[in-house]
């Protein structure tokens, strides 16, 4: 372990038994084993067993701040505590040189019936703080948390939020050399999420390590400065934060990609949806991945089976891959009577058969994969002549230079204009 | 920062590849660095007791005093006749259940330990083996509570007292030892197999009826004899009423042996207990 490190971990793993019966059954015999002074052979897989955590090496000094991402079951929670010493590891090492703080569960311990201030004492025992140390932070916790008037109360008395806030200020106070959270800022309100930030920083500068764990990618990246990247408990990026979140995008939209359900087709028939694309402008059809902000098109076949005797309209639905809006973008052969002409109504002829390129101006689509529905329905009537649902599957992805798309956080802005061209 | 902190390194097994010597030094100091937070837990579980409750911790109080005084009224009655010997047979059997009673109060203390706090196990981390000391330490007030009420009892009954009375508090140590023992282990399997507990249970419920707790030990026929005097709690309840009913020890040399035995069954559960608890823990 180099000297400067605050945190070694080299090689960790941790197993789980992925079944009740063989998870008593492998339990009493490396407890027997251990009875006749023998090791219980912890690296090796057993049947039934997987890895939840395996092969994870990585170094962190002090003042550093690390974020662990990965989608659910990836492993995070695990390696923290594996780190904080609550899970012994199965294979590897894992050296710390200084007091970790584990803010994994706030308020462990806490007893419901005892007051706010009896509390304190209790977690602060649990945390390696005695009497003493307590007692000289006691007024600085109080006073964090905010809940003086409710110090006298039982617990079971506080709101969730109150309760959060008593286990950070406890734990923040216990004076970690590592500090692990793991997504339990997420409890309280965005005032006191950002105290706990600040506050969190604070300790950082003063050379704490913080080794952070949340799905909000906004909170990791404004936290932290390097990532560490795990799919299903195994290590596949370690470095420069922004690198990793947009690894971690990539991830979460190729899991989308391959989970893409099926197009069907709806409607009368009357027209026929093919060949769906999306692609950048200038860039190759097929590919169906969009650098954020950039223009893209969205392109399409079509084919009127019989003669129809309607104007009709175009919609393109671009959705988010779990089915929410985003825009809906439409043209038509003609104009509406009367009042019902407003905006700027796209008009454009519908051939026999053709193409349909709608070219999509500075979207500022958030990365991650959206999906495309298309129907075509006679501007006076309500049936949809023929339409395609989930008719293509697209990927935004961060641009390569570290433009202003951070900043917009984790938004999707609407509205955004389009030009239609039909052969 | 400090950089000369102190290496702490987590390892698999590690534990269990600790020499001997270093094994016992490790559970030591882990029980002393813990001493604030048993303190904690020991207040903890005192002040929840007596919250939200009228009597509080004078429960520990109740069962035994109405048991006395059951059993003063039975007596009063004439119900309980006076066995062969000189001594009050109530005397005799309130002496052999109290002694009974502090051994299953270790065990069912020692063998809750770990499930009872399933989720403090998992949240936090702190040395498991103060969960077990917490329990023992709440067992041993309810003793000392049957101690005080027993000396009230002997003092209206008024039997002849010897001075080896005073020997009878450090008599309960082997049950403890033995009882706290053969707890550790079942908090361990526990974890694994829910009904180790229960198995425990009903098989020491048994046991009693092969100890001599509410008999003489030279009743029965030949085949209880042998039951008898093969079971190791016959020495170490009847040592314990000997001392105080007839100032000295019958079957001392019996009664030495099962010291011995209580005292490596618990020294070989702690350290079992020690290795095994935290791969066992992480299935809480």
């Amino acid at each position: 372990m180099a000297d400067s490190c605050i945190l070694d971990v080299t090689g960790v793993g941790k197993k789980f038994c992925a079944t009740l019966p063989y998870s008593m059954y492998y339990g009493i015999q490396d407890v027997c084993r251990n009875m006749v002074g023998m090791t219980a052979n912890s690296s090796v897989l057993r049947h039934h067993e997987f890895w939840a955590v395996d092969g994870i090496t990585f170094a962190i000094n002090p003042g550093e701040r690390l974020g662990l991402l990965g989608g659910n079951g990836s492993g995070k929670s695990t390696l923290l505590r594996l780190l904080a010493g609550i899970y012994p590891p199965d294979k590897g090492k894992v050296e710390v040189r200084g007091k970790v703080g584990a803010l994994i569960a706030l308020g462990a311990g806490f007893h419901p019936l005892l007051t706010g201030r009896e509390n304190v004492f209790l977690n602060g025992a649990l945390l390696g703080m005695n009497t003493h140390e307590i007692d000289q932070c006691f007024d600085e916790i109080v006073e964090f948390a905010g809940i003086d008037s409710f110090l006298d109360a039982p617990v079971k008395t506080y709101s969730s939020g109150m309760h959060v806030r008593l286990g950070f200020a406890i734990a923040i106070h216990a004076r970690p050399d590592v500090l692990l959270i793991d997504e339990v800022l997420a409890v309280g309100d965005t005032a006191f999420q950002n105290k706990c930030i600040e506050k969190v920083l604070e300790l950082n500068r003063s050379g704490t390590a913080i080794i952070f764990v949340s799905h909000s990618l906004q909170a990791v990246e404004r936290l932290c400065l390097t990532g560490l990247l795990l799919k299903q408990g195994r290590q596949v990026f370690h470095g420069d934060i922004r690198d990793c979140v947009q690894q971690y995008n990539n991830l979460l939209t190729q899991e989308n990609l391959g989970n893409a359900p099926q197009a069907t087709s709806f409607g009368l028939g009357v027209v026929h949806i093919s060949n769906v694309d999306v692609f950048e402008v200038g860039g190759s059809p097929g590919n169906r991945s969009v650098t954020y902000g950039r223009n893209f098109i969205i392109r399409f076949d079509y084919v009127f089976q019989e003669d129809c005797h309607h104007n009709t309209q175009v919609r393109v639905w671009i959705r988010t891959h779990d089915g929410r809006d985003v825009q809906r973008l439409t043209f038509q052969e003609a104009q509406f009577n009367g009042t019902r002409n407003y905006g700027n109504v796209k008009i454009h002829r519908l051939q026999h058969s053709g193409t349909v390129r709608i070219t999509v101006l500075s979207p500022r689509l958030f990365p991650q994969s959206f999906r495309i529905d298309v129907a075509v329905v006679p501007m006076d009537r309500s049936i949809h002549l023929g339409g395609l649902a989930n008719a293509a599957i697209f990927n935004v992805v961060p641009p390569p230079e570290n433009n202003d798309y951070f900043e917009f956080g984790n938004m999707t802005v609407t509205d955004f204009d389009y030009v239609v061209a039909v052969d | 920062m400090t950089y000369d902190a102190k290496l702490i390194v987590y390892e698999p097994e590690q534990r269990i590849r600790l020499g001997f010597i270093q094994c016992w030094v490790a559970m030591f100091l882990s029980i002393v660095q813990s001493r604030e937070l048993l303190m904690q837990l020991f207040r903890r579980d005192m002040l929840a007791a007596s919250k939200q409750s009228l009597l509080g911790i004078a429960w520990t109080w109740v069962a035994p005093l109405i048991g006395i005084s059951s059993w003063l009224f039975l007596s009063q009655a004439g119900v309980l006749l006076p066995g062969a010997g000189e001594v009050p047979y109530p005397l005799f059997v309130l002496l052999g259940t109290t002694v009974w009673g502090v051994f299953m109060g270790f065990f069912t203390s020692a063998a809750s330990s770990l499930t009872s706090s399933g989720n403090l196990v998992v949240q936090a981390k702190f040395s498991h083996q103060v969960l077990v000391a917490q329990q023992v330490a709440q067992a041993s007030l309810s003793v000392l509570a049957n101690l005080v009420l027993l000396a009230v009892v002997f003092a209206i009954f008024g039997g002849r007292l010897y001075w080896t009375v005073l020997l009878f508090p450090l008599s309960l140590f082997p049950l403890f030892l033995l009882g706290t023992g053969v707890g550790m282990i079942v908090a361990v399997f526990t974890v694994l197999v829910r009904d180790v507990t229960k198995v425990i249970t009903t098989v020491l419920g048994i046991l009693m009826f092969f100890t001599p707790v509410i008999y003489a030990p030279e009743a029965g026929n030949q085949l209880l004899q042998r039951l008898i005097w093969f079971n190791p709690m016959t020495y170490l309840v009847c040592g314990a009423r000997d001392l105080v009913l007839s100032g000295h020890i019958e079957h001392w040399q019996g009664y030495m042996a099962a010291v011995l035995l209580a005292i490596l069954v618990f020294l070989f559960s702690w350290r079992l207990f020690y290795i095994s608890e935290q791969k066992v823990a992480e299935r809480l």
